[in-house]
């Protein structure tokens, strides 16, 4: 059934089936391992089983392949398999312009798109030396805080919804669709907003915008209280979280993991007060931070975020400026020859870009470094130990969005 | 002939059943005459009464199984859409509402829908295992009705063992998830499979350990029996004189169930669908149906073990007494003479229109056909509300499944919202929580009751 | 800085008490059309202080450059990234192989020579280009159509300029011509 040595069958090769017998299950890819991991993780022990949670589940946020090596029902070791969503994002950013570039970074991070489109945006800025209006600013931390609170209230959805608890994922929904419709009235569009742009931002706050956001602002801070009560003392909620997936703020940093991962090991890591960018050098807003490094601790830290991040939109609303919302940039955008490194906090860690121009308008290089890349890595370090059922349950609480892991 | 042989081959198995059904039931009529005009057919229906007669229990049991198989769908339809709707509004939102009024026939579609399924056998699977599995899962939840008493009289059959039968069923369902976790070519089959039976099995011995304590106490195993033990008013059921059993039971039986927080069998946000990941259409139904109707059953065994089955909480004639109020409830309708042609020719009319009148004259938008539509249907629901209280206060049994329906229903209710808002618990907390807790607990019920039982009883000797 | 001094630069940047770059905030691949680099970006975690190094002058047929995740374990999924989009072999990363693409994949795709089909020019002069003309790292055979830049030279080798774009569009268009391989 293997072929000769020189070609190798994928295993996403659909004539695989149809050749292989069903009596015959070979969970064993069937090449020679690549690399000294490979060949310690396929090699089964006594009593040991590989299991596909594979790209089609219920609970992979995204599609997300995991092999897991489990004992009965304890997981020995696991093995990630990405680029079911790998887009080649990169490439074609390559291949358009650096305007084209806003939308394609958008899908990133889909939850969440404000933080992707960033990308292109502040590179380009940097490598222009672009000075962007402070009214732009302002409206793009704006909606920077209100993506935030909206990927958050989906976090919590979705880890109930993997513990079971089908509740909460619809409490989130509801927030989010509020917080989806304000910025569809600002931005015309609710997921991939496709809003900001090279030198400020695509349009001004509107009226539509403004009332739903003061309406949901008076209501904000009491109902993400109310929906807390539904799961935080909850002892089976809490039985199933605690003591998960712990991770030590050493091994937190060795990993390069950030955002809530990181903060809720203790180290009060945030790229918003580390290296400052945009108008958050003007922002009062402190940085929670909890030591524990459990399942519980990062879910009590997303909401934790939550309340901060409700404060800082009040800030931002009452200190809002005047002004233009739009550099002044030529219609052709020639950017200089250079390099620019650019990172931001996004509701998962540090997203970060490094954009390499070649004085045309294309970019020639755009690197973007997605924080749930690096945090997925540290579920291999987590899930050892722990049982089946954790595994979706520690998965969810990392917050991957696939879209950035697989780019 | 090859031609019907191929059609017939082509007929998918329901087909092959409705065919042969269909023509017997168009030849029906024709046969019905042809046995009348010669006089075979009332020589058969003599026949039959005298052996139906001969063999009533038989023809009892016959009869009562029959139904009780037959009662559980239109059940189990009733509980998803409880449980739809219910969660529905749990959760912020609506639930089906679009299939008939409030969305009440979006059960039988779903019946309608998984019965119209392609039926497959996935390769690599133990087909004659596979086959059986939901049977046995289905048999082992619909069995148990049997003993259960719905009302004075009304029954399957009254066994002297009847707890026991029922538990002893009960445990049938493992081996179906077992043969349904095997069978399917699958690792996630296989872990749920393997989860459920251990989950089932550990929870089997709190539930029978706290029965036992109501046993102690009824001194039979007959449900017929405990629930006339428990006659009385609502303090005389077994809930307050066993409140530590009624608490493990409602708990072992939510296991036993596979319901949230214990529903790690079916956990689809883990193992997709656990042990019924490979079945689809009416084989999926079955596991499906079997869920509910065990919810139903565990609802109504804690109904009738702990809240006193069919007595009414409270003895209405002791209230009606207290009222001074005497009913007689007999209707002697040729009492009225003429009066009763009058009734019938004028009443329903008059009180239409009474009823309609006032929707009429306070709703200016409604023209006077709709609020005569209204009356009518308010009509018909005050008429069969005091149907209905006639028939409570002379039929013994209707009071009785009245009230055993409240409270069976009501403890559904009861699993479906803790559905709505529990997460899940996990394989080894499952279990840990069984044997460490509920056993023990279990236990020390048995001890103190039967020392309780030995003071009381020797004190009163 | 040559490449082999990666290790002990990065381990110099890490433990030295003055920098202490802890935070390897980024590991990126670049291909400059000549050669390849590897870009690290680090960061400390109490100064707000970055440095970004360039290892370069990679060369093409068979990058290699030590890997970095003795330091830092999460480097070795962005080292996965590096050698599936361009062919760099992290020395010392154990689970090298490809993240993205299917195992038996031959070709990296970020590299410049691995050429998308394009329907319209995206700017002016760039013309269609080829269907996906991959590029075996161990055989060097076949000599696909650079991406033009090879006549830039200089050390930070960031070619293309706008004229030499200008200059060299009748070689792409020519190029299309031909039927894709």
């Amino acid at each position: 059934m293997s072929a000769e040595p020189t070609t190798i069958r994928s295993l996403d090769d659909p004539t695989i089936m149809v050749e292989t017998p069903a009596t015959i299950y070979d969970a064993i890819p069937p090449y020679p391992a690549r690399t000294e991991r490979e060949a310690e993780f396929y090699a089964l022990r006594d009593g040991e089983m590989l299991i596909n949670l594979g790209p089609q589940h219920p609970s992979t946020h995204g599609v997300l392949r995991v092999v897991l090596r489990i004992d009965g029902e304890r997981v020995v070791d696991l093995d990630p398999v990405l680029g079911y969503l790998h887009r080649g994002v990169e490439k074609i950013c390559e291949n358009g312009d650096w305007h084209h570039a806003i939308s394609n970074c958008d899908p990133l991070e889909y939850i969440a798109s404000m933080f992707s489109e960033a990308m292109p945006v502040l590179a380009a800025e940097k490598l222009l030396d672009l000075e962007v209006p402070r009214r732009a600013d302002y409206i793009r931390v704006l909606c920077w805080e209100l993506n935030r609170i909206a990927s958050h209230a989906l976090f919590v959805g979705w880890l109930a919804l993997d513990l079971g608890g089908l509740t909460p994922i619809l409490y989130g929904f509801a927030e989010r669709d509020e917080i989806v419709e304000m910025l569809a009235a600002l931005t015309g569009q609710r997921l991939l907003f496709n809003y900001l742009r090279i030198g400020g931002v695509n349009g001004d706050l509107n009226h539509d915008f403004m009332s739903r956001l003061g309406e949901w602002m008076s209501r904000a801070l009491v109902r993400i209280e109310e929906q807390q009560k539904l799961l935080n003392q909850n002892e089976i909620f809490i039985r199933r979280t605690k003591g998960l997936g712990v991770v030590s703020a050493d091994i937190a940093r060795r990993t390069l993991l950030s955002g809530p991962v990181l903060r809720a090991t203790g180290v009060p890591f945030d790229v918003r007060r580390a290296h400052p960018y945009s108008v958050y050098p003007e922002l009062e807003f402190d940085i929670p931070v909890r030591s524990e490094g459990d399942s519980y601790a990062r879910y009590l830290l997303h909401y934790d975020e939550i309340k901060q991040s409700i404060g800082i939109i009040d800030q931002v609303l009452a200190k809002m400026p005047d002004g233009p919302i739009m550099a002044k940039i030529p219609r052709l955008l020639r950017i200089p020859p250079g390099r620019a490194y650019v990172a931001i906090e996004s509701p998962r860690g540090q997203y970060s870009c490094y954009g390499v121009s070649d004085g045309s308008d294309q970019p020639f290089r755009l690197r973007i470094h997605d924080p749930s890349f690096f945090n997925l890595q540290a579920v291999g370090m987590m899930m050892p130990g722990n049982l089946v059922a954790d595994t979706m349950a520690i998965m969810a609480s990392l917050d991957p969005i696939m879209g950035g892991v697989d780019k | 002939m090859t031609v019907i042989g191929r059609s017939w081959s082509r007929l998918t198995p329901a087909g092959k059943v409705l065919l042969p059904l269909l023509a017997v039931l168009l030849a029906l009529p024709v046969l019905l005459v042809v046995g009348w005009a010669t006089g075979f057919l009332p020589w058969l229906i003599g026949l039959l009464a005298q052996v139906l007669g001969a063999n009533a229990d038989i023809v009892r049991f016959l009869l009562a199984a029959t139904v009780l198989l037959l009662f559980t769908v239109p059940t189990a339809f009733v509980i998803i859409f409880m449980e739809m709707k219910l969660i529905a509004f749990i959760n912020l939102r609506l639930g089906p509402n679009r299939q008939g009024p409030w969305g009440v026939l979006s059960s039988t579609l779903h019946g309608l829908k998984v019965l119209a399924k392609e039926d497959f056998t996935p390769t690599g699977v133990d087909v004659p295992v596979f086959t059986l599995a939901p049977v046995v899962v289905y048999l082992g939840a619909i069995m148990t009705i049997m003993v259960i008493p719905f009302a004075p009289g009304l029954f399957g059959l009254d066994m002297d063992i009847g707890l026991l039968y029922f538990f002893a069923i009960a445990g049938m369902g493992v081996i179906g998830l077992m043969m349904a976790g095997w069978s399917s070519f699958n690792k996630y089959s296989l872990l749920g499979g393997l989860r459920a039976a251990a989950a089932i099995i550990s929870y089997e011995i709190p539930l029978t350990l706290a029965v036992v304590g109501v046993i102690m106490l009824a001194g039979t195993m007959s449900l017929n029996q405990i629930v006339l033990q428990q006659a009385g008013s609502a303090l005389d059921w077994y809930a307050f004189q066993q409140p530590l059993a009624f608490v493990i039971f409602f708990i072992a039986a939510t296991a036993e169930a596979g319901r949230t927080p214990f529903d790690l069998t079916e956990a689809d946000s883990e193992i997709v669908a656990g042990f019924a990941t490979e079945y689809s259409g009416m084989r999926f139904g079955f596991f499906f149906f079997a869920e509910y109707v065990n919810v139903f059953i565990l609802s109504a065994l804690t109904a009738t073990l702990f809240l006193g089955g069919w007595n009414a909480p409270f003895d209405l004639a002791i209230v009606l007494n207290a009222l001074s109020v005497t009913v007689d409830p007999t209707i002697d309708p040729g009492s009225l003479g003429m009066g009763l042609l009058w009734l019938v020719l004028l009443g329903p009319p008059l009180v239409v229109l009474l009823l309609a009148l006032p929707f009429w004259m306070l709703k200016s938008d409604w023209s006077f056909i709709k609020s005569l539509v209204v009356g009518f249907i308010l009509f018909n629901v005050v008429v069969m509300a005091l149907i209905g209280i006639w028939a409570y206060m002379s039929f013994p049994f209707v009071a009785g499944l009245f009230w055993f329906l409240v409270k069976t229903f009501s403890l559904v209710a009861l699993f479906v919202i803790m559905r709505g808002t529990l997460p899940r618990v996990r394989i080894d907390q499952l279990m840990g929580f069984a044997w460490k807790w509920l056993i023990p607990a279990a236990l020390v019920n048995i001890f103190v009751t039967a020392a309780a039982i030995l003071v009381i009883r020797s004190g009163t000797d | 800085m040559t490449v082999a001094d990666v290790a002990a630069l990065m381990t110099t940047l890490h433990d030295d008490p003055d920098l202490r770059f802890l935070i390897l905030s980024d590991l990126a691949g670049v291909d400059t059309g000549t050669t390849m680099q590897v870009v690290y970006h680090l960061w400390s975690d109490t100064t707000p202080d970055w440095l970004r190094v360039i290892a370069e002058g990679l060369p093409r047929e068979d990058p290699r450059i030590p890997s970095v995740t003795f330091l830092w374990n999460g480097a070795e999924w962005a080292e996965r990234e590096a050698y599936d989009m361009f062919g760099i072999i992290f020395e010392g990363n154990r689970d090298l192989r490809r993240i993205y693409m299917p195992p038996d994949y031959q070709s990296f795709p970020l590299r410049k020579d691995f050429l998308l089909a394009d329907d319209a020019a995206r700017s002016p002069g760039q013309g269609v280009r080829h269907m996906e003309q991959t590029f075996m790292p161990a055989e060097s055979g076949a000599q696909p159509a650079l991406r033009q830049g090879t006549g830039a030279g200089t050390t930070d080798a960031l070619p293309m300029t706008t004229d030499a774009l200008a200059a060299s569009t009748p070689d792409t268009a020519d190029a299309s011509q031909r039927a894709p391989t």
